[in-house]
């Protein structure tokens, strides 16, 4: 009989993916239920029509659905294309603001002549990049730990990773609060200012949740060309950036928005020949789209910043409009992703059927001579570490696609 | 650096089934005894579990039956499970009398 509270426990399972739910929600609900009742048949009786899912039991729901949305190895296709692309993406912004850690870090060593062959910084320069009293000192201290995090996620300490993440965004979020409600030195924001929050929430909390995607059935990041990643970016970004703030052309840069708006579109024409061809499994092309997409949201939320000079906003226009079209350039790529095969693991699909046979083989039974397949493949399946490392799905990912 | 392989959840679940065949309830109320209260598994996090010990060939299904309207599945360990269980105890074991010699609670050197 269906009562109010498996109605309601089953609205919760929506969130789940459907292959899953598929697979799992009679299962789930029955022992939802048998774990609701208490054995008191009026009690029961009020439970069952009145009860509600508590919210731990809705927050393990929503953990098993990110778990399988952005999903590991083992997990289908598209669901192992999403995760890994989240994976990747996250990375990315980590590896951001890691190099801008990097810059810093060389600046104040450069500042304090300990980098004695390089010219003396001009004083224009530095005036700019010193500051006193609690805030900017926080702000370096939190800058250097993106470093850290960034580390720690590549060498496979994520928790330690989202850890210092989740320090590394609060004072950001405290000066913001601070400026929107005029609390303490800081300069006030006007009413509604989206443009520091949309920065915050956009480059800051959002790729902080997305380091969910580093759950346990995640395969490793692969260090080496992560690792490579820091000094070569620093080297090929951040080093000319900061020549030409230091030889006054600065003005020729732009904001952050819009330089993220131009770097992610010149990632996305550097990969466009490989996402053209379809050589690759498109994973790389779907993390390009979701940098654009929050790239771009960026990009317009901030264009408030400049009320009052058309000449910006326009800039700004024309960055995002670079943007998406270098983007609409690898967005085929990603279109059938589903169906490529990007993976030599085992698929969810056969975890299912590895679970399924044995019972329907007895709910069904089959001719005799389909019986010892079905006893040859659960045996072969399961006959010793050796076989169950064969099929075990959370092997590393295969080559193909780690470095397209 | 992980001293373990398997989460402490995978561990109470896998020693829940090797104590016999359970449906998932069982395994919830096993855990729970299992841990003296200490795990109380949620059915999501149950069936995450679950999952990935099937996946990795350490549990399988063993039959269906009906109750109350309802259809139970039953799951039980598979020889890999075991061995894979063996090798957790024996780990945590280990550790365990480590920590306990060194909080002198052996009443003898650590070797």
């Amino acid at each position: 009989m269906s009562g109010g509270l498996e109605q309601r426990y089953r609205r919760v399972l929506r969130v789940l993916p459907s292959y899953y739910r598929e697979r799992w929600e009679e299962d789930m609900v029955t022992a939802f239920l048998e774990s609701s009742l208490t054995g008191d048949p009026e009690e029961d009786e009020f439970i069952t029509e009145y009860g509600k899912p508590s919210l731990p039991e809705i927050a393990s729901v929503a953990g098993l659905a990110v778990r399988l949305y952005l999903g590991g190895a083992g997990a289908p296709r598209r669901y192992f294309a999403w995760g890994q692309a989240t994976r990747w993406a996250v990375l990315v912004v980590l590896l951001e603001h890691a190099v801008r850690a990097l810059a810093g870090l060389v600046f104040l060593a450069w500042a304090h002549r300990l980098l004695g062959w390089l010219p003396v910084p001009p004083a224009r320069v530095l005036a700019t990049q010193s500051g006193t009293g609690i805030w900017p000192t926080v702000w370096y201290a939190v800058g250097y730990a993106w470093i850290v995090a960034y580390l720690a996620l590549v060498l496979g300490y994520r928790r330690t990773a989202q850890v210092i993440a989740v320090l590394a965004i609060a004072p950001d979020l405290i000066y913001l609060l601070q400026s929107q409600f005029g609390i303490g030195q800081v300069p006030r924001l006007v009413p509604w200012a989206i443009g520091p929050w949309a920065m915050w929430i956009l480059i800051d909390l959002i790729p902080v949740l997305a380091m969910a995607a580093f759950h346990r059935d995640a395969p490793p990041v692969e260090r080496r060309p992560w690792l490579r990643a820091l000094p070569v970016t620093f080297l090929l970004v951040a080093v000319p950036l900061l020549a030409v703030e230091f030889t006054g052309h600065d003005g020729w840069v732009p904001g952050a928005p819009g330089l993220f708006c131009v770097l992610v579109a010149v990632a996305c024409l550097v990969h466009a020949p490989r996402a053209r061809s379809r050589a690759t499994s498109g994973i790389w092309s779907l993390t390009l789209i979701l940098l654009a997409a929050d790239t771009g949201l960026l990009r317009i939320l901030t264009l408030g910043i400049y009320p009052h000079d058309p000449r910006m906003i326009w800039t700004g226009l024309a960055e995002l409009a670079v943007m998406v079209a270098a983007a609409a350039v690898v967005a085929p790529d990603v279109r059938g992703l589903s169906s490529r095969g990007s993976r030599g693991v085992a698929g969810a699909g056969d975890r299912a059927r590895r679970l399924r046979e044995p019972i329907l083989a007895k709910i069904h039974p089959r001719p005799p001579d389909d019986a010892p397949a079905l006893e040859t493949a659960a045996g072969k399946n399961y006959s010793g570490l050796d076989q169950l490392r064969q099929h075990a799905p959370r092997t590393p990912v295969p080559h193909r696609d780690r470095g397209n | 650096m992980a001293f373990t392989t398997m989460t402490g959840q995978a561990f109470f679940v896998l020693t829940a089934l090797a104590g016999g065949p359970r449906h998932g309830y069982g395994i919830v109320g096993e855990v729970d005894e299992l841990s003296q209260g200490r795990v109380r598994l949620k059915i999501g996090s149950l069936y995450g579990v679950l999952d990935r010990l099937a996946a990795d060939g350490l549990i399988e299904a063993d039959r269906e039956e009906t109750r109350d309207g309802r259809l139970r599945r039953y799951y039980r360990i598979t020889s890999d499970g075991r061995q894979a269980l063996a090798e957790e105890a024996e780990l945590r074991t280990a550790t365990a009398r480590v920590a306990q010699a060194k909080l002198g609670l052996l009443g003898g050197t650590l070797g």
